[in-house]
């Protein structure tokens, strides 16, 4: 009994190991970590049971949300400056912006990771990104909600700018069958 | 806190004190680990490392076409009212329901659907499934069809437009 509770004077726990292993730690979490930037629109992916993974580079995302409006986004910023000198650009200044204004969209259309798009207008868009970029990967990023009227729009999109596979993404569905 | 203890006490600009051994230094590294461990738990807990799924979907090119007999065409259309109509060469369209009533949040096709499929693809190893969607139909139904014939492994599988000719025939469905 009296070695029990005989108190432990000055006893210290020799902690070098577990800071290394924490800061290592820390480290790895610190560089693997990428924010994920902030959504335009919320979109509820159905799930499938498919486990390929979206490639990292060079994809060209069209965006379908639940109520069927497009966005369209390109993981390149040389692409996305050569879409915005193609396309946008000729838009603004037929808008009589100025050059300074056009400057400063070119900016921020840079940095937009995707911009909405009108129904019609989507081939053009989908044209010049192929154009700008050989080898981009065209992916479907379309709602459950959304319509087949939509999806099948994109994927005539897709088929006319001669972009024969593509990937639908969804999410992981665990339960077999 | 944050205390650095050194024996020497104040230190002057002497050469001499300088280069003298700093014997028993001692700091105190509580603070540190501390932030270190906050900003660790910070980070596990909000990384997720998972890349988003995908199903790859190939497109036949539109110059080339594939001549496929007509009994070895399977072909599927749906509709707006989430029914699919089945059909063998020209015959006329069965309609079987696409999920079962039951369960409406598991995306999963009715048994009879799938059993037909199955049975016509192990029957017919030619099969060459024709799936035609309504424009009034949801995604997800697309994206159930193809994850269906995913999983019974059926590569055979292609999309076509639904035209006019497609409504009429649903209409003589049995």
């Amino acid at each position: 009994m009296s070695r029990i509770k005989a108190k432990r004077v000055g006893f210290r726990l020799d902690m070098t190991p577990m800071v290394d292993v924490a800061f290592l730690l820390l480290t790895f979490f610190m560089l693997t970590t990428k924010f994920r930037p902030p959504e335009v629109v919320r979109i509820d992916l159905p799930s499938s049971h498919s486990d390929l993974k979206l490639p990292e580079s060079d994809v060209l995302t069209v965006t379908v949300s639940g109520d069927n409006t497009f966005f369209m986004g390109v993981s390149s910023q040389q692409s996305r400056e050569k879409i915005f000198n193609s396309v946008v650009k000729q838009k603004l200044i037929a808008a009589k912006f100025s050059s300074a204004a056009v400057q400063d969209s070119l900016k921020q259309f840079k940095l937009a990771d995707s911009f909405p798009v009108e129904r019609d207008e989507l081939d053009r868009f989908v044209v010049m990104a192929r154009f700008a970029d050989q080898k981009l990967r065209p992916v479907v990023r379309a709602d459950s909600d959304a319509s087949f009227d939509a999806v099948n729009q994109v994927i005539k999109v897709y088929k006319k700018a001669n972009l024969l596979t593509f990937n639908l993404v969804t999410v992981f569905e665990k339960e077999g069958r | 806190m944050g205390v650095v203890d050194s024996p020497n006490g104040r230190r002057g600009p002497g050469k001499k004190k300088r280069h003298s051994k700093r014997i028993g230094f001692h700091l105190d590294m509580t603070p540190m680990v501390d932030v270190a461990f906050l900003l660790l738990t910070f980070f596990m807990l909000t990384t997720t490392f998972s890349k988003s799924n995908t199903m790859e979907i190939n497109l036949p090119p539109e110059m080339t076409e594939v001549k496929v007999a007509e009994n070895n065409v399977m072909t599927l259309r749906i509709a707006d009212d989430s029914m699919a109509y089945c059909s063998l060469g020209n015959e006329a369209p069965r309609r079987i329901p696409l999920y079962d009533t039951q369960d409406t949040h598991r995306h999963v096709l009715s048994t009879p659907l799938r059993q037909l499929i199955k049975q016509q693809a192990k029957a017919n190893e030619k099969t060459v499934i024709v799936v035609k969607i309504s424009d009034k139909a949801k995604y997800q139904q697309l994206v159930d069809i193809i994850d269906e014939l995913n999983l019974m492994k059926i590569d055979r599988f292609s999309l076509d437009d639904f035209t006019e000719q497609d409504a009429l025939e649903i209409k003589r469905a049995v």
